[in-house]
Parts: C-alpha cells; structure tokens; sequence
C-alpha cells in the first residue's frame, strides 16, 4: 500500500505545485485562451509516463506529479493540454504494443 | 509493527484520496451548475490550512463534549478504515460506526450551544432513517452470501460474480446511503443551508480541520465498501475508477437536485428502503 500512497503524495504535490505556478504566471482576472507550450510538454511527457511506464514505482509516481501539475492549473487551464498528453500517452502506448506484438 | 503502519498508510491514503474525491465533487457540481468551480485540490488544502487556523471555544460550548466529539467522530471513521481496507472484517462492525457517526452528528450539534447546531441535532434524530438501507443491504447481503465478513464476501463474488448483478436492488439501496452521506445531498437534512453547515457551524480551526478530515476518510470508506461488497475483488485501478464514476453521478444529482423537506426525505429514504429491501427478497427466494 506504501506504493499507493506515494503516488497519491505525487499526484497531490503535482497539483499544488501547478496551482500555485498557474497562479503566479497568470495574475489576469480573465482566463487567457489557447495552449501553452511548457504545459503541453509537461502534459505530454507526464502521460507518456503514467500510460507506458505504469511498472515503474519512481517513473509512474514522476509521471503523476507532471500529469498532476497540468490538470491543477488554475481553473479554465490545462484542459487542452491534458487532453492532447492523454492522447499522445495512448498513441505511444498503442505503438508500442504494436512493435511488441510485431517482433 | 507492520499492522500499524499499514493502518497508518491506509488512514493517510483514505484521507488523501477522500479530499481529492470530495474536491471532484465540487468541481463536478460546479461545471454542471455552470460555474467554473475551484481546483480539485481545494478541498484538501482547506482541511489541511483548518489545522493552521486559530480555535475558538463558544462560550455557550458544553466541555469537554464540544472538543471529544470531534476526536471521536476521528476515531470512528478510523475503526472504518480498519475494519474495512485494512482487516476485511464485519460489515456488522462499519454498520455500528455508521450508526455512531449519526449519534457524533447528533451531539456535535447540540454540545455547541449554536441554535443552528441544535436545529441539525435534531435533524440528525430524524436522519436516523438514512440507517436503514444500510442496514437492509447488509441484511440482504447476509441472506445471499451466508457471511457477514468482508474478506469471505469478496470471495463469494470471485465465485458467482458481482453481488450487483445478482441482487442490484441492494446496491441501489445502499447507493441512496451514499448519496445521503455526499455534501449538498438532496437528503443531507443535517447540513441543510439554512442550517450553515448544521452541526459543524460552531466548530472552528484545528476543531473544523479534524471535522473535515474525517470527512474524507468517511467519504472514501464509503465508496470503498459500496465497490468491494458489490463488485467484488478489484484492483486498485478499478477502484479508482469507480469512486470516481460515483462521485460524477453524486455530483451530478446533488447539483441538479433541491434540497427535501426533512419530512419528505425521511419518507423517500425509507420508501426506497422498504421497496428495494422486498423486491430484493422475491428475487432472493422465489
């Protein structure tokens, strides 16, 4: 169970941490449209991570603290570049399979 | 050794995962009701910035009651996630801290001397009806399987599948329970908004944080043993998936619900109870 807790502490941290970013880069009383480019690397990369590497004690829990930073914006941001991160995790994770299934 | 820290590290996921969860639900009520609602993690930083908070004693509190209410209404939910998560042991057992849980609504209300806590002490009497799907599911449960033991049901099901296909009108009496126990529940008569936030108004800073602790693990047991008793074994994944598919319906119907007249969510709880509860025996038996 220790395991579980730890991604839980990861994915909790992730998501203060990305609020408390959010919050400081966006002092606007308006929410901005469009995506950004740091998020979606850090969305992308995170979902790689959680999808693909879920074996993987240190890399899974690293995947939930990026994935958690993204979804824990401040409200109205991140959504795209979640969407868009699950989206790559899953292609990678179908490629994968793919190769392994070819070889 | 290794019993407690497995209590200790179930208490701390129950706690993490309940706050989570219950910010879920808000965020859930908010975009139906189309408000952008707060980050998800709010919930848990409220409970823990609660514990940072200055206490105030009403001077209209009854001591000690007023401060051990809140330590024992801690201490049952943590008996939950032992006998639950933990030991897989008797329904019987979370079906006693269910009831002791309505008996903590009942005296935090009324130990802190604020007339909308008594208001939801009183309430809290009459929501005594909230007991009985649980204690009608746990009954039909016992009549199918032949136990009462957690571990032994989960079993029962690894054989003859899940106990929500075969006796569904249980499951669904037991999901008006957790229903009830959500936040802004159309039966949670003892938090009613007339009532502020019933019988935790009066309770403030490390006193609130505790409450809302509880909370968690209260709301995370609950959706732990809805999933376990009538889906069987699962794994981890699964279990998140299911409490968060039933914090979406919760959310879904606290926000497009009205809140009930005390009278009538008492008649519609026990309504439910009695139909689920026979229509479940024909199909038991005949």
């Amino acid at each position: 169970m220790i395991d579980y807790m730890i991604y839980l502490l990861a994915f909790i941290i992730g998501l203060i941490v990305g609020l408390l970013y959010s919050y400081k880069k966006h002092v606007e009383p308006y929410i901005l449209k469009g995506l950004e480019i740091p998020a979606l690397i850090i969305a992308i990369l995170g979902w790689i991570l959680v999808i693909n590497f879920h074996f993987n004690i240190v890399l899974f829990a690293i995947g939930l603290f990026l994935v958690g930073f993204v979804i824990g914006e401040r409200p109205g941001y991140g959504r795209g570049e979640t969407l868009i991160g699950v989206g790559v995790g899953l292609l990678i994770h179908i490629i994968i399979r793919v190769f392994s299934m070819l070889w | 050794m290794n019993l407690m820290i497995d209590i200790l590290v179930n208490v701390i996921i129950a706690f993490l995962a309940g706050s989570l969860i219950l910010g879920l639900h808000r965020k859930i009520m908010a975009r139906v009701q189309l408000r952008p609602g707060p980050p998800i993690v709010q919930y848990l930083l409220h409970s823990l910035k609660f514990f940072f908070k200055e206490s105030a004693i009403p001077r209209t509190a009854s001591m000690p009651f007023y401060v051990g209410i809140v330590v024992i209404l801690a201490v049952v939910w943590i008996i939950g996630v032992i006998v639950g998560p933990v030991s897989h042991g008797s329904l019987l057992i979370l079906f006693g801290v269910y009831a002791i849980y309505k008996i903590v609504e009942h005296n935090a209300g009324s130990s802190s001397g604020s007339p909308y806590g008594k208001m939801s002490c009183v309430r809290a009497v009459l929501s005594a009806a909230t007991e009985l799907p649980l204690f009608a599911a746990i009954a039909l449960i016992y009549f199918k399987t032949g136990t009462m033991n957690i571990g032994e049901i989960i079993a029962y099901q690894g054989a003859h599948g899940p106990l929500a296909l075969s006796i569904p009108l249980a499951a669904l009496m037991f999901f008006i329970l957790i229903l009830t126990k959500s936040p802004y529940s159309p039966f949670a008569i003892t938090k009613a908004k007339e009532l502020i936030t019933g019988f935790e108004t009066e309770h403030f800073g490390f006193l609130r944080g505790f409450l809302m602790f509880s909370e968690s693990i209260a709301w995370y047991v609950m959706l732990w043993l809805f999933l376990t008793i009538f889906f069987g074994p699962l794994s981890a994944i699964w279990y998140v998936v299911g409490m968060i598919v039933i914090t979406f319906i919760t959310g879904f119907v606290n926000a497009t619900t009205p809140l009930l007249n005390p009278n009538h969510s008492v008649m519609t709880q026990i309504t439910i109870a009695g139909a689920c509860f026979v229509g479940t025996l024909l199909m038991i038996f005949i």
